[in-house]
């Protein structure tokens, strides 16, 4: 697998894209800024999806985490922000040896991971060197071979029917108890943001008695 | 010392070296993903240590949740070029991860609510009931 001509410059665009949006999503001052460089982030990540050949799990990802997570982030960034960061008195990061202590190591685990990943795909590459070089000659053929879209201008892959039948095949079983999942995060974030009032209506007791109480 | 540095070795030595460093770059390759899937985990992991706003801690995790997502969605695709049996198990685990952090994303966020509503703070430090 490796990208070439326009490819390669997209992915150096979208990669450095997703690195600097990340790391001003850590430096930001204010939330809400946090959050809209987080969406670049995340958006750059999509368009990486797309390079490396799946689209579903890109468009997942823009309308799931972009139009759905994040959202909601704003939403209860504007419930809960004082405005204190805005007024520059109160520190964003927590104590100075802390912070050092933090980067230290995660610079550390920079070092390794790239280090680790370069020696391990260099065993792997040597490993699969025959399959990467048929695959190689074969993929041209596997381009041809599919559909062309009604405009006539491009191909249309099957990425989104190959993961769906996969994911209806081999996760089942998966599929449903996330469903179940999401149902329960609903009904305990429901029960989580009630009001003391809206608590009290529902276990039908005295309003006055439970502020009394806390 | 080659075996730590590989890169800056490189750089140093001959033009050749130099010009495959250059042609490494124009062909990206699983490598390169895995290597941005790593970094952005490590930006993630920094995010989540030093920060103070729990609701910057929870965007942190999600950086931290994403990185594993391309580093799935990498290695599904070098498993499609090599001809695995069954090479989109990787898009699979994807939407199941995205699931997990739409559901720990409402949890948290109703908790930082309930949070607020008792403590009046945003602030990790001074979330310190349990502490002895």
């Amino acid at each position: 697998m490796t990208l070439s001509g326009w490819e390669a410059v997209f992915f150096w665009i979208f990669a450095v894209a997703a690195l600097v949006a990340g790391l001003l999503t850590v430096l930001a001052r204010n939330a809400v800024h946090s959050a809209l460089f987080l969406i670049s982030s995340l958006v750059s990540v999509a368009a990486l999806f797309v390079l490396l050949g799946a689209e579903f799990i890109a468009g997942v990802q823009v309308l799931v985490y972009v139009g759905g997570v994040m959202v909601l982030f704003l939403f209860v960034i504007m419930l809960v922000n004082v405005g204190a960061e805005e007024r520059g008195r109160e520190e964003i990061f927590n104590r100075k040896p802390q912070v050092v202590a933090s980067i230290v190591f995660s610079l550390l685990l920079a070092l390794g991971l790239v280090y680790a990943i370069n020696q391990g795909l260099a065993g792997l590459r040597s490993q699969d060197k025959a399959k990467l070089a048929l695959a190689e000659r074969n993929q041209a053929a596997r381009q041809e071979s599919l559909r062309t879209s009604a405009t006539g201008t491009t191909k249309i892959t099957k990425d989104t029917e190959t993961v769906g039948s996969s994911l209806y095949r081999y996760g089942g079983l998966a599929f449903e108890i996330a469903s179940v999942l999401l149902l329960v995060a609903i009904i305990g974030s429901v029960m989580l943001a009630r009001t003391a009032k809206q608590e009290a209506a529902a276990d039908d007791v005295d309003p006055e008695l439970l502020t009394k109480s806390l | 010392m080659n075996q730590i540095f590989p890169g800056l070795i490189l750089l140093l030595q001959e033009e050749s070296r130099y010009s495959q460093v250059l042609d490494n770059m124009k062909h990206p390759d699983l490598s390169k993903f895995l290597v941005i899937g790593a970094l952005l985990f490590i930006i993630g992991v920094a995010g989540v240590l030093t920060r103070r706003n729990i609701i910057v801690i929870f965007m942190s995790i999600e950086l931290i949740l994403n990185a594993a997502n391309l580093n799935f969605i990498a290695f599904s695709r070098y498993l499609q070029d090599t001809g695995s049996v069954n090479a989109v198990a990787g898009q699979v685990f994807t939407v199941f991860i995205i699931v997990v952090a739409a559901a720990e994303a409402a949890i948290g966020l109703g908790i930082v609510i309930a949070l607020y509503r008792n403590r009046e703070t945003i602030w990790v430090d001074e979330i310190d009931l349990l502490k002895w």
